[in-house]
Order: C-alpha cells, then structure tokens, then sequence
C-alpha cells in the first residue's frame, strides 16, 4: 500500500530522522533490484554502490502499536511451532534456520561505516553489478506490467489490472514486492480494509474461487525456506 | 516509465528511465550504448534490452527497465531516485552525494 497514512505510523514509530519516501511504483526494484522487503542498499561517499539490494535489517524493532500485539502473538506462536519442527525434523528446521542473519546485519553496517572501503562487506563495482539481481529481457517486460497494471488498478480498471499483474508475477515469479502489492490490495478490499486488512493478503476462506492471481502470501511464503526468501548474501 | 505515445523526446526519456542521450550514445554511469541512428523510443528500448508493453484499453506503453547485462546494475554508479516524501516534499538520492548512504526499502503492508 502506497499512500502516505499507510506509512506514516511506521515513521512515527521510528520517529525517523532519516528521509523516508514513498515508492508508489516500485522505482527501486527497477533502478537497484530490489525484490523483497526489508532489502538494503549501501552508497559510499562517491555516489557508487558497494552493496546491491540483499536481505537487510536495521537495528530495533520500530512497529506502531496496533501492529506490535498482532506481531507478539505471531512470535510465540513461530517459537513454539520452530520447537517442534527442531525436536521431529532437524533437516526442515536448519533449512527454516538458513538466510541472512537478522541479529548481525546492523554490525556489518557498523563495519562500513568505520572502515569505507577497507570494510571486508564493501564490494568492488564489478562484485557489485554481479551480485545485483538476474534479469533477462523478460523481467523487464515483468517490471513493464506492474508499471501498467498499478496504473489500472488506480483508474478502477480492475480486469486489466489484474492481467498485467498476473504477467508481472509469471515474469519476475521471485519478486515477492510485485506480488504482495496485488495480494495486499486485493485481500485489503476483501477484509474490508481497516488497520489490518492490507496484511491479508490471501482469499478469505470460502473465497477462493474470487482471487484473481495464482499464489497468495500464506501459501506461497509458507513453502518457501527462509533461506530463498532472504537468501543469504554477508557472513558477519 | 508509462507513455501515451512511443514519439517522446530524449528528455522525458532520461527524466523517466536514467539513461541520458549524448553525442557518444544512451549512457548511464559510465556505460554508454551507441545509437547509430540517433534517439527514438523504439530502437533506443531494443538497444538497451527495455521491453515496451502496450495496452490497448488504455491506450499506453511501458517502457521496462534495462536489461543490457543480464543483471539489474549496469554500473556500480548510484542511479538517481527521486521520491515524495510522506508529506509530498520531493527528495533525490544524490543530494546525500559526500555522505554514506544505507537506502532500504521496507513496506507498510
């Protein structure tokens, strides 16, 4: 969700010194290659990149109140469940383990910050453009129909839209930001919106046969190891 | 980058995709593609890899992102960015040129 009030609580919670912008078009998965949420880029003085979009974190947990009980009783329940799978299936549970590691990702950033250049997480241009995300001409024509199909979901073209995001979502299948906005702007008008409508972002139950897109984010995001979500790009 | 037509200039083509037409060709950081028939939307999208995707009902094209390399990065050179805060005052990336930059993009889903 692009509008300003969806944002805002975050920022206030974070009570942000930093600029904090609004991306309504995906901009940064065109130009840096971003892909999913949290990604991070890293800049140096000079304007060059010496790390492409990966799996990031910052320091802390800045989440505004009606989300924060939400998320506290997702932890206990995930602790509870990763106990389990850890005791019958130690395979699954290091699988489920993997990625990049949330806790360390700040230090790495703290090393760059006092080394430049001499940091061991700074790469070479050439490291950098290697390391940004595949793409052959088909995701381009991928990031051309979310372009499109944004634009046609704003006009309440709805059908269209839904034909470009769905071509959007076959040509780029590991971008999950292209698919968790239709998701969410779908399952937000079907939980009748409020606070917590845009984070159903699947078919109501009894509703399957209405969702107009292939995958949904419990289904997708549930068979999916944590080690391909946030694959893991920096050993700290 | 949307267009209602695919005769824009070279301006608007910069302003929406970044890459800027000069006498040497479409260049973007220091990557530069020849254009030996000089600019037009068409054959400058084929040249750098751009898909344009039409739709009919509404009358317009998208231009994709390059994808002359086969990656998302051309050049390590930092593009420009340019995005409204939530307040709708707009910001560019290279106005924190001399300064270290961690940029991340997160969601309020």
């Amino acid at each position: 969700m692009s509008e300003p009030d969806a944002s805002r609580p975050f920022i206030e919670a974070a009570n942000a010194t930093h600029p904090s912008l609004l991306d309504p078009t995906h901009k940064v998965d065109a130009l840096f290659g971003v892909i999913n949420i949290p990604n991070v880029v890293w800049i140096d003085e000079t304007g060059t990149i010496v790390r492409p979009a990966e799996p990031g974190w910052p320091p802390g947990d800045f989440y505004p109140d009606f989300l924060r009980e939400y998320l506290d009783a997702r932890d206990i329940e995930r602790e509870t469940k990763a106990a389990e799978v850890e005791a019958t299936n130690p395979e699954l549970a290091a699988k489920l383990r993997g990625g990049q590691d949330r806790d360390s990702y700040a230090d790495a950033i703290r090393d760059w910050v006092a080394h430049g250049v001499d940091s061991r997480f700074a790469l070479t241009p050439d490291e950098v453009i290697a390391g940004s995300q595949d793409r052959p001409q088909d995701k381009s024509a991928g990031a051309a129909h979310f372009e499109l199909a944004n634009h046609l979901w704003s006009t309440d073209a709805r059908d269209a839209a839904f034909e470009h995001f769905r071509e959007a979502h076959r040509l780029q299948p590991e971008n999950w930001t292209y698919k968790r906005q239709a998701w969410s702007l779908v399952g937000n008008e079907a939980a009748g919106g409020g606070e917590m409508g845009r984070f159903n972002q699947g078919p109501l139950p009894g509703q399957e046969s209405e969702w107009p897109f292939a995958g949904d984010f419990p289904t997708e995001a549930g068979a999916t190891p944590a080690g391909d979500y946030y694959p893991k790009t920096l050993q700290v | 980058m949307l267009v209602t037509s695919l005769n824009i200039d070279a301006t608007e083509f910069h302003a929406g995709t970044g890459w800027e037409i000069k006498p040497e060709g479409a260049c973007k950081g220091e990557v530069c593609v020849p254009l030996p028939d000089g600019f037009d939307l068409a054959s400058t999208a084929e040249r750098l890899g751009m898909a344009v995707v039409h739709d009919e009902t509404v009358g317009m094209w998208a231009v994709g992102p390059e994808s002359l390399n086969g990656r998302a990065l051309v050049s390590a050179t930092a593009p420009e960015l340019v995005l409204d805060d939530a307040d709708g005052n707009e910001f560019r990336l290279s106005s924190l040129h001399g300064k270290k930059v961690v940029l991340v993009a997160w969601a309020p889903y």
